[in-house]
């Protein structure tokens, strides 16, 4: 068995991971997704017994493969002018035919593509959270500008918006950037109708909650952080990458957990992380998903919480083990010893530049 | 910020100081690399939960 991972090596929790699996022994190769170069390049060959190479790796049967973050296909830049497009949805379409086939094939796939697909969609997260008997806020997505006013009349109710996706401003030739965060809005502030086509946001009912929880999701483990922010800001987001907010294991309520573990099974997703908002009720709002966000950043604000050594043991776990990922965790490094060695510059630095960055807009 | 013809999630953006993002940026040299968001000047990225991959149709 091999994990393949499709992101690049340097992708920040690529790195520390693959190095934690290969100091336990256990075989890492990466694929940073479907590109003209040499490492870039795929084959499929269909004749009865299919053969699948990513970037000079076979995918074999038994593999587990982590759909982590793979970069948009990349078609060659030399190809003309006029070709570019067609190349360009080719490549597209190419690596779609190779992460749908990857579901198929005898392979442990974390996550699904198609699951993942789906589930990165909001409006179903929270459609399907509900009817798993997970508490949701009312929430409208809309650029019908009547409809949004008619949500904002609720009484008794206050209300925050987002979007869909993070987006960063930065100002021409300045340091200062603006990034998409939660904020809350009431009636009264709602700008012109016009102001409200130019893009649908999410308006969604302010849930009142004490603190967050941030939740680990592998397989049919549940690890959930209580989130506590000194400011109490409504989007704990920024606060945690400057270093405001502290992370606690804390136990999940046992109709949460069920809920999320039937939320699992009905997505089809096996790996993922969970927002809550917890009230002075003590319950627990479910507020979103990302099925490949961002975890390793709990070890550093908790070490005891040890994510970087479960998902070393999540991913190479025996076929229908049920043992607690505690049971094998310490046969992996922790993040702590990578991160010495990333700071005497005994590994290589994460992060590269990218070719383009879809969520960043500069502005004058 | 002008107002003119921009969206509402841009109004409701929130504004980085320098000290902030500089904050967010040394951080990034040991400590907190791995936090769902912050801002690289060196990748000029949102390096956040939402994979950059998935954007698109």
């Amino acid at each position: 068995m091999k994990l393949i991972v499709l992101a690049p090596e340097d992708d920040n929790h690529t790195a520390p991971i693959k190095w934690a699996l290969e100091k336990a022994g256990q075989k890492v190769v990466c694929w940073a997704g479907l590109s003209w170069t040499e490492q870039g390049q795929s084959s499929l060959l269909m004749n009865g017994d299919d053969t699948l190479i990513l970037g000079g790796h076979s995918v074999d049967p038994g593999d587990v493969i982590w759909i982590r973050r793979p970069e948009p296909p990349a078609p060659n830049p030399k190809v003309s002018e006029a070709d570019k497009k067609f190349a360009s949805l080719e490549y597209r379409c190419f690596y779609h035919s190779i992460a749908y086939l990857l579901e198929t094939l005898p392979v442990w796939c974390i996550n699904k593509y198609s699951a993942a697909r789906v589930m990165i969609q909001k409006a179903v997260q929270l459609r399907l959270a509900r009817q798993c008997g997970l508490k949701t806020p009312s929430t409208l997505m809309s650029n019908h500008p009547a409809t949004v006013r008619e949500f904002f009349a609720r009484e008794n109710s206050r209300t925050i918006c987002k979007g869909f996706t993070p987006h960063v401003w930065q100002k021409e030739g300045q340091m200062s950037v603006a990034i998409t965060e939660t904020f809350e809005l009431t009636g009264d502030q709602l700008p012109t109708d016009e102001v409200l086509t130019y893009a649908p946001a999410i308006y969604q009912e302010r849930v009142p909650k004490d603190f967050d929880i941030r939740m680990v999701l592998m397989g049919n483990h549940i690890y959930s952080y209580s989130l506590k922010n000194k400011k109490q800001a409504l989007d704990w987001r920024q606060d945690a990458g400057l270093g405001h907010v502290t992370a606690e294991l804390v136990p999940t309520p046992p109709d949460v957990e069920k809920g999320v573990l039937e939320f699992a099974r009905r997505s089809g997703l096996c790996f993922g992380s969970l927002d809550f908002g917890v009230d002075a009720q003590g319950q627990w709002w479910f507020l979103e998903i990302n099925e490949q966000g961002q975890f390793l950043w709990i070890d550093q604000f908790s070490r005891d919480a040890r994510l970087l050594e479960k998902f070393c043991a999540f991913v190479t776990s025996p076929q229908g083990s049920t043992l607690p990922l505690e049971a094998r965790q310490d046969l992996f490094p922790s993040l702590a010893e990578y991160e010495e060695l990333l700071k005497n510059e005994q590994v290589a630095p994460v992060g590269r530049p990218r070719q383009e960055d879809p969520f960043l807009s500069m502005e004058a | 910020m002008d107002h003119d013809n921009r969206v509402l999630t841009r109004r409701g953006a929130r504004e980085l100081t320098q000290d902030e993002v500089e904050s967010v940026q040394g951080a990034l040299k040991v400590a907190h690399t791995l936090t769902p968001c912050f801002i690289d000047k060196k990748q000029q990225l949102l390096n956040g939960d939402q994979a950059i991959g998935e954007c698109g149709p």
